[in-house]
């Protein structure tokens, strides 16, 4: 059985507004790497909040691991197990020493003293930061804030992340830093929901899904997604430069073996293709 | 720039008045402050002085800082010992119209001074020893016994813990958009009062709009993190009384000790 | 002739105290009328202090910044009257929006400028249109607007007070794709009708090479490079080093170039690249 399952949620904010979510299907197995694309607007911001009961469906039912997000008993549960990382990491931090402000999680779990030591040391070594412990977040760069705040989910050992528009605040290095702290989040099997409006951070998923007007608009591996550049463009959705090239090169009969999605790959496709 | 400001008094340090449990250190810093103003005599007020004054070398915060704490109320200090001169009861030594001046009233001009600069000297004490969060969490605990008459500790607790949070984030904020208003031309420096108090609303509303935007992002996070209250909460720093403490409180015993027998067998001046 | 003329400015921040950090050092340059300049160069580059000393919200340490060739800080008393020359959009400006509605948010720069009520409406709604905000929406309060539409009143606002030099800081910062394009072409109309000077700061290569006449790069408070794209995003390594990107495409046509292949330098377009490889397949007769 898959570890997220949503089927058919539709959402909206007020009794007789429009719908924000439109009847969505989402599955994602264990240890998955899932990226949510669309738009603003297009409701994946309202999706990732489903998934951790801070909001309910209003038709429709989203299962976590068995549990029905719906049930009152399981909501803290539910939040334990899906950590959320939100677009802004200034306003996720509550305290003014960063250890302190990763311990918040495992504190409201009601976890011994020894413990939340044990996490707070590990999660805060696991995003690279435990250098900087009895510092205050004012001082941080906007990456190592949102570090910080990723190391506030890992310290309350979720097996699942899902990150709304992480990046979508920072600098370029700011972002690499984030991406790569996603990525070892991976290897260790922790199962993530990347929701993004960059192309570039999806193309690092196992499965993209993009989203459109509260519905599923296409989702597969990177490759077979990016590969619909005229979908995409109609949608208003960028395309990594490398596969709009490809792209325009199927169209004078060249043919790829697979649609390169970054600079390396197609690079050595072309060099292929050239000599 | 405003953002240079650094939050609190705090100046780290490895002292021993910094290693003291703030729980400890804040209980004693109240009795001090009954203590000062329990001293009836020259003897019993030296004694209080001369302990505080061994804190505040003990302390290991530059002597210039106490001082900066003491510049600040040096009007106030001035004022309350002029007014406390000239109000003395008794034979005037010297006489100007109705001003006249005795010895009880410089007596007690020189006691309230004394009085004022221990009680300034010890407080700050408090806030260059002890870091903001230690502060709040310390309070927290020392409040808790007051859980019983429904007064909520770990919210007044949490709302500080926020406040001391967002304090440098709201600062800079506002230098943020006082820039971005100037550079709409807005005229901030010129003009009378209610023309500056004035001047300030394109900075205040937006300052106000953007902390409930994070007060509302902040909430949300916090339960993404499973608050839920106090109730059930455990807390990863535990205070614990040290020997270092029970030295403390013991020495402070015995000179409160010292006081009174000063106060009880040296007859009061004033 | 030249509108903005920097002659050796330098700024220290927190001088005397354990946290100074040198902004801008000895920065030279000198821009003509009716450019667009991109400015890029990572966080703490010296970026924005450099573009606030353009229209005097920070006084440089020592060094001048001419505005047609008047030394802005002649007198000092005068320097609000800079600022309606020289225009500033901060990073997400929709956070500075004040008024009651969007009209009297948009006619608050005009009113400091002194204009009378006539002026300003018409400016208002000039510059309402260059941003593509529609007439019923200057009515609404400006915290009912969308995000986007946020964004382009709080910049209709500077553009109101018709600067001779707009300053753009990360304009599409946090915008979807659509809303940046949307936001970019609406900018590019701007300059073609306006024909003023635009410094553009963007951490988007991409955007950059797409609308810059010339690129100034910055490094640890110094002017690095000031070029055409082309000439700028050619030099991929010197970038690299100094933690920048270049566009993928030009990243991608640099390398087939470095193997070998016969392509010019700087290829700014997925368009320019499609042609340039068509034209090298026919010319073997792959295709």
């Amino acid at each position: 059985m898959s570890y997220i399952s949503a089927s058919n949620v539709k959402f909206s904010y007020d009794e007789k507004g429009k719908n924000v979510l439109n009847g969505v299907n989402l599955k994602v197995n264990k240890g998955e790497f899932v990226a949510l694309l669309g738009h603003n607007g297009c409701g994946k911001s309202t999706m990732a909040k489903t998934l951790n009961a801070m909001l309910l469906p209003k038709e429709g039912v989203v299962y976590i691991d068995g549990m029905d997000t719906s049930d009152d008993e399981v909501t803290y549960e539910i939040r334990r197990n899906v950590g959320l990382v939100l677009q802004n990491p200034d306003n996720q931090l509550v305290a003014s020493i960063i250890e302190e402000d990763v311990a918040f999680g495992p504190e409201n779990l009601g976890l011994e003293p020894k413990e939340i030591r044990r996490r707070v040391d590990n999660a805060l070594k696991a995003v690279d930061m435990y250098e900087y412990r009895t510092h205050a977040p004012h001082k941080l760069s906007g990456g190592q804030k949102q570090r910080v705040a990723i190391a506030g989910i890992i310290a309350m050992e979720p097996s699942c992340i899902v990150f709304d528009e992480p990046t979508a605040m920072l600098d370029p290095n700011g972002r690499e830093e984030v991406m790569r702290t996603i990525k070892t989040l991976k290897e260790k099997g922790i199962t993530i929901v990347l929701i993004t409006h960059y192309m570039d951070e999806a193309v690092l998923a196992d499965r993209v899904i993009v989203m459109d007007n509260g519905e599923i608009l296409i989702e597969g591996a990177p490759e077979s997604v990016f590969s619909q550049v005229n979908l995409l463009k109609k949608h208003s959705l960028d395309v990594p430069q490398a596969t709009e090239l490809a792209y325009k090169l199927i169209g004078v009969g060249i043919r790829f073996s697979k649609m390169p999605l970054t600079a390396y790959e197609c690079v050595d496709f072309l060099e292929g293709v050239l000599s | 720039m405003i953002r240079d400001v650094t939050l609190g008094q705090f100046i780290p340090s490895n002292s021993i008045i910094h290693k003291a449990d703030p729980r400890v250190k804040i209980v004693l810093l109240i009795s001090f402050i009954v203590l000062i103003f329990c001293a009836f005599n020259f003897m019993s007020l030296a004694l209080v002085t001369a302990m505080i004054l061994g804190i505040i070398i003990l302390s290991d915060v530059p002597v210039k800082m106490y001082f900066k704490s003491l510049k600040v109320i040096i009007v106030i200090i001035l004022i309350t010992s002029m007014l406390n001169m000239f109000y003395g009861t008794g034979e005037p030594i010297w006489q100007f119209g109705f001003l006249k001046l005795t010895l009880s009233g410089i007596y007690r001009a020189v006691f309230v001074t004394v009085r004022i600069i221990l009680l300034i000297l010890i407080s700050s004490c408090l806030t260059f020893t002890t870091s903001p969060t230690d502060l709040t969490d310390a309070i927290e605990r020392l409040m808790k016994p007051l859980k019983v008459f429904h007064i909520k500790v770990h919210e007044i607790a949490m709302m500080m813990t926020i406040a001391l949070r967002f304090v440098p984030t709201l600062l800079e904020e506002t230098d943020k958009i006082m820039s971005a208003q100037k550079a709409r031309g807005a005229d901030m420096e010129s003009g009378g009062l209610i023309k500056k108090v004035k001047s300030m609303t394109p900075v205040l509303i937006p300052l106000f709009v953007s902390a409930f935007r994070r007060a509302y992002d902040l909430a949300m996070a916090m339960e993404c993190r499973c608050y839920q209250g106090g109730d059930g909460r455990t807390r990863m720093k535990t205070l614990h009384i040290h020997r270092l403490d029970i030295f403390c409180i013991v020495f402070t015993a015995l000179v409160i000790t010292g006081v009174v027998l000063c106060d009880i067998f040296i007859v009061p001046i004033i | 002739m030249s509108i903005i003329e920097v002659k050796n400015l330098c700024y220290t921040y927190g001088k005397g105290t354990p946290f100074e950090k040198t902004a801008v050092n000895d920065l030279s340059l000198s821009v003509d009328e009716g450019e667009v300049i991109g400015l890029i160069g990572h966080t703490g580059s010296g970026k924005s202090t450099l573009v606030q000393m353009l229209n005097g919200l920070i006084r440089p340490d020592s060094g001048q910044v001419l505005l047609n060739g008047c030394d802005i800080w002649s007198n000092p008393k005068e320097i609000r009257k800079i600022r309606f020359k020289v225009g500033m959009v901060f990073q997400y400006p929709e956070y500075q929006l004040f008024d009651e509605t969007v009209y009297k948010d948009i006619s608050f720069g005009p009113k400091n400028k002194g204009l009378s009520e006539n002026e300003i409406d018409e400016v208002v709604r000039k510059s309402a249109k260059f941003v593509g905000l529609s007439d019923n929406l200057l009515q609404q309060s400006p915290f009912d607007l969308s995000g986007g539409e946020k964004r382009r009143a709080a910049i209709a606002g500077v553009i109101a007070m018709d600067p001779d030099v707009l300053v753009l800081d990360e304009p599409t910062a946090g915008l979807d794709p659509l809303g940046r394009d949307v936001l970019l072409s609406q900018i590019m109309q701007y300059h073609k009708e306006r024909k003023n000077t635009i410094f553009i700061v963007s951490h988007s290569m991409e955007d950059i090479a797409q609308i810059a006449d010339r690129v100034m790069v910055m490094n640890k408070g110094r002017l690095e490079m000031i070029d055409t794209p082309k000439k700028v995003f050619s030099q991929i390594d010197r970038l690299e080093s100094m933690g920048l990107r270049v566009p993928q495409i030009t990243k991608i046509m640099l390398s087939l170039k470095k193997r070998g292949f016969e392509f010019s330098d700087g290829i700014l377009s997925v368009e320019q690249a499609f042609s340039e490889i068509v034209d090298l397949l026919k010319k073997e007769g792959k295709i």
